[in-house]
């Protein structure tokens, strides 16, 4: 009897086991009742996912679980420790064209390539389909993808937009006599509407920009301006090696006089600001105009500054320049990637295929406030609501009207945007230096990146 | 003889017995001892020395924190630093400035505020106690949750801008804040640490003026000296070597510590605030996962090696004061 039992006990025993191991299985035959963990740099980013996954799970069954780390610099040192430990999540949130492809690059990332093909690449923004991928290009110049393979799609796009964009708010202006829903044509009519908005609030009425991060001047605002008075093939000659076309030159000092005009408007202490305090200081009603991107709208949104208060216009180009009607176009600011030790590639895929499809990008763009890669054509009206598609107006326009921050292959192999932000910081606002004395500090700083490489 | 023979060896045994007790005792203890030390012992071989040997190598090597493996570049992270990147180095120049400037800064600031301030606490009798505890509490709330009531106290509308305009010395206002401001922002950041330190200055002065034995002091009073005479010729000589501990702690603390450059400036407006410790930290982790982290270490080990020749000029001036 004792026999018995012990045998009845022992194949029982078996049986619980194997059917436990069968739970807890590796392989991805069964999906539907997964749980996938995914990681991203952007907290206003996490109450959007977490409704697009409810969404998910309705339809799927599968449990996404959502975790942000910021800044940026903990994202990194989180993403380092977990890659130490192999403990990273299903999914990452990464910047697109450049923080991807090193991870990619360094063995963490699964390629997707055979999950989205040509075909199904075809849902996102022209411009944006090809962020992900390791080119020729991008392995010449980022040094972990020594040993990748050109083709490898490291991410997918998913969040898009620019920079450049300017947020004005709409009681200041009609408080300064200004018609709150016409934007300035010209960076003359810009500044005229600065005068009048700090002439009736010295103090609050002025232009804030997250300076402290000091590119922010370089990228958002500099780079836009130049490339309107100058035309494409003059601002990329800026960048390069040929004696006589950088920033000293004629054209050069001309664009950064430009730009030092803005000095009487900074709010006071812009220099003092990170981009998210500078962008709260708007909200707040501490400054008439705000210089962001098309992401800035849904921290503008969090921070209780609502769309309808706001008009929106890119940086506006300079009297008697080559662009009268500057265009920004889109870029891959944010794609997904699946990690190489993940356990559910099947379900992590499936997640990614409808984040990026139309459904899933409207629930999400429309939560967050922030653009999605994914073309929406004649829906993103209803998708994503009217004040976000209405940012997606300044994305289109002729080839020559189009600034695109993307593109990378005029800068030196290692273009480091902090070090030309200071220069220009010391210009505007702080005044240390003349246009003149920038552009030459300007070209040491870009001939000293061309010879380091 | 027989006797004897028969007598002695109980005695002699005696203390044979005794030494190998005292013996195994003295090994017990030292067992005891070692077993005591030994989880220290193990952590500092394990955690210390691994994570020495691992930077040390690292700083040779390039790279980003994930990637399966090292490139090895022998020297060239040392040599980009001190000279050859024209991009790096003079920015680490301009960063090891910066430090210096804060070290001389801080350590003078703070043994000109708090030699003062522990003589006069020394000098009263009522409510010493408390404002001992008062003069403290810079020190126990010293961290990141200060350094942003900080930034709220020295930004444009802040508290001193307002208090300066109040009384009517508006012209020392700062209109862009004192971190906003190129002339202001190292000053400003200097006061903040000058503030977190002179606490425990404070206090190894104070426990030194209270070791001096007060007939020194009765004995120059009755010879005519006055308060001032006493500090300058009595005093200070006697306190020379917490002196010397106060400015190396100091040193060490404002050579290597970033966190209030991190958070207060970030290096701005800039540049103008930027330091060793900040850089190390920015070229480790704010370079978009840049295989940067042996820089970074290379960076650490030479702030290492100038806080070690600190250390050995600190003991040299210790042992001169003796």
């Amino acid at each position: 009897m004792t026999g018995r039992r012990r045998v009845v006990a022992a194949l029982a025993a078996a049986t619980l086991g194997l059917a436990a191991a069968g739970c807890g299985g590796d392989d991805d035959s069964g999906t539907s009742d997964a749980t996938i963990s995914m990681w991203t740099f952007k907290r206003t980013h996490v109450a959007a996912l977490e409704q697009a996954a409810a969404t998910f799970k309705e339809k799927t069954g599968i449990t996404v679980k959502v975790e942000a780390f910021t800044p940026d610099d903990v994202f990194t040192s989180k993403i380092q420790s977990a890659a130490q430990t192999r403990d990273l999540p299903d999914v990452l949130e990464l910047h697109a064209g450049g923080e991807d492809m090193r991870v990619g690059g360094g063995g963490l990332l699964t390629d997707l390539k055979g999950d989205f093909d040509e075909a199904k690449l075809q849902r996102f923004l022209p411009s944006t389909r090809e962020a992900g991928r390791v080119t020729d290009e991008r392995k010449a110049k980022i040094e972990e993808l020594a040993n990748a393979t050109v083709g490898t799609l490291y991410s997918v796009p998913f969040t898009a937009g620019t920079f450049g964009i300017v947020y004005a708010n709409k009681d200041k202006m009609a408080a300064a006599g200004l018609d709150p829903d016409t934007p300035p044509k010209t960076w003359e009519e810009f500044l005229t509407y600065l005068q009048a908005t700090t002439k009736v609030d010295a103090k609050q009425g002025g232009l804030s920009l997250g300076l402290k991060v000091t590119q922010t001047g370089f990228n958002w605002v500099y780079e836009q301006l130049a490339f309107a008075y100058l035309g494409a093939d003059r601002f990329k000659a800026l960048f390069g090696q040929q004696a006589g076309q950088g920033f000293a030159s004629a054209d050069g000092i001309k664009t950064l006089e430009l730009y030092s005009q803005l000095k009487p408007y900074w709010i006071p202490g812009a220099s003092a600001l990170g981009i998210d305090e500078a962008d709260v200081a708007f909200a707040q009603g501490k400054s008439a105009f705000n210089v962001g991107g098309t992401f800035t709208m849904a921290f503008l949104s969090q921070n209780d500054m609502k769309p309808e208060k706001l008009l929106t216009f890119p940086v506006p180009p300079a009297t008697g320049g080559k662009v009268s009607d500057l265009r920004l176009a889109p870029l891959a600011l944010t794609g997904l990637a699946v990690t190489e030790t993940s356990k559910q590639r099947e379900a992590s895929v499936k997640w990614l295929d409808f984040l990026t499809g139309a459904e899933g990008a409207g629930i999400f763009a429309k939560a967050s406030l922030d653009l999605p890669a994914t073309d929406l054509g004649s829906q993103a009206e209803t998708l994503i609501g009217k004040d976000l598609a209405a940012l997606q107006k300044f994305f289109t326009g002729p080839p020559e009207s189009m600034y695109d921050a993307a593109d990378k292959s005029f800068r030196p192999p290692d273009y480091d945007e902090v070090e030309v932000g200071n220069p220009l910081l010391k210009m505007s606002p702080l005044g240390e230096v003349a246009p003149a004395a920038t552009g030459a500090e300007l070209d040491k700083v870009l001939a000293a990146m061309w010879q380091s490489k | 003889m027989t006797a004897y023979l028969t007598e002695t060896p109980p005695a002699a045994a005696r203390p044979k017995a005794a030494v190998k007790r005292r013996a195994r005792r003295k090994t017990r203890q030292w067992l005891v001892g070692y077993a005591f030390i030994a989880p220290a012992v193990v952590l500092f071989l394990v955690m210390g020395l691994y994570t020495l040997g691992y930077s040390v190598t690292l700083s040779f090597a390039k790279w980003n924190g994930f990637s399966p493996s090292w490139d090895w570049v022998g020297l060239k992270n040392y040599h980009d630093l001190l000279y050859a990147d024209p991009r790096l180095a003079p920015e680490v120049q301009r960063a090891a400035l910066n430090t210096g400037v804060a070290m001389v800064a801080v350590s003078a600031g703070t043994v000109l505020i708090a030699l003062p301030l522990a003589v006069l606490l020394n000098s009263i009798r009522r409510l010493r106690g408390l404002l001992r505890s008062v003069y403290f509490l810079p020190y126990v709330t010293t961290g990141i949750a200060v350094y942003y009531a900080w930034r709220y106290v020295l930004e444009p509308d802040g508290a001193i801008n307002l208090a300066l305009r109040s009384i009517g010395l508006g012209s020392l206002a700062r209109p862009q804040g004192f971190l906003g401001d190129p002339d202001t922002a190292l000053p400003a950041l200097i006061v903040v640490m000058i503030w977190g330190s002179v606490p425990v200055a404070m206090l190894l002065y104070l426990a030194g003026l209270q070791a001096i034995d007060p007939s020194l002091m009765e004995a120059a009073a009755m010879d005519g000296a006055g308060t001032v005479r006493r500090v300058r010729h009595i005093t200070w000589p006697l306190l020379v070597p917490i002196t010397v501990a106060i400015v190396l702690l100091s040193l060490r603390d404002t050579m290597q510590g970033f966190q209030i450059f991190l958070i207060m400036t970030n290096g701005g407006p800039a540049g103008h605030t930027e330091v060793l410790g900040l850089k190390a930290y920015q070229q480790a982790f704010m370079q978009s996962m840049s295989p940067t982290l042996g820089v970074a270490s290379a960076l650490g080990w030479l702030i290492f090696v100038a806080a070690l020749l600190l250390a050995v000029l600190n003991a040299r001036l210790l042992r001169g004061t003796r």
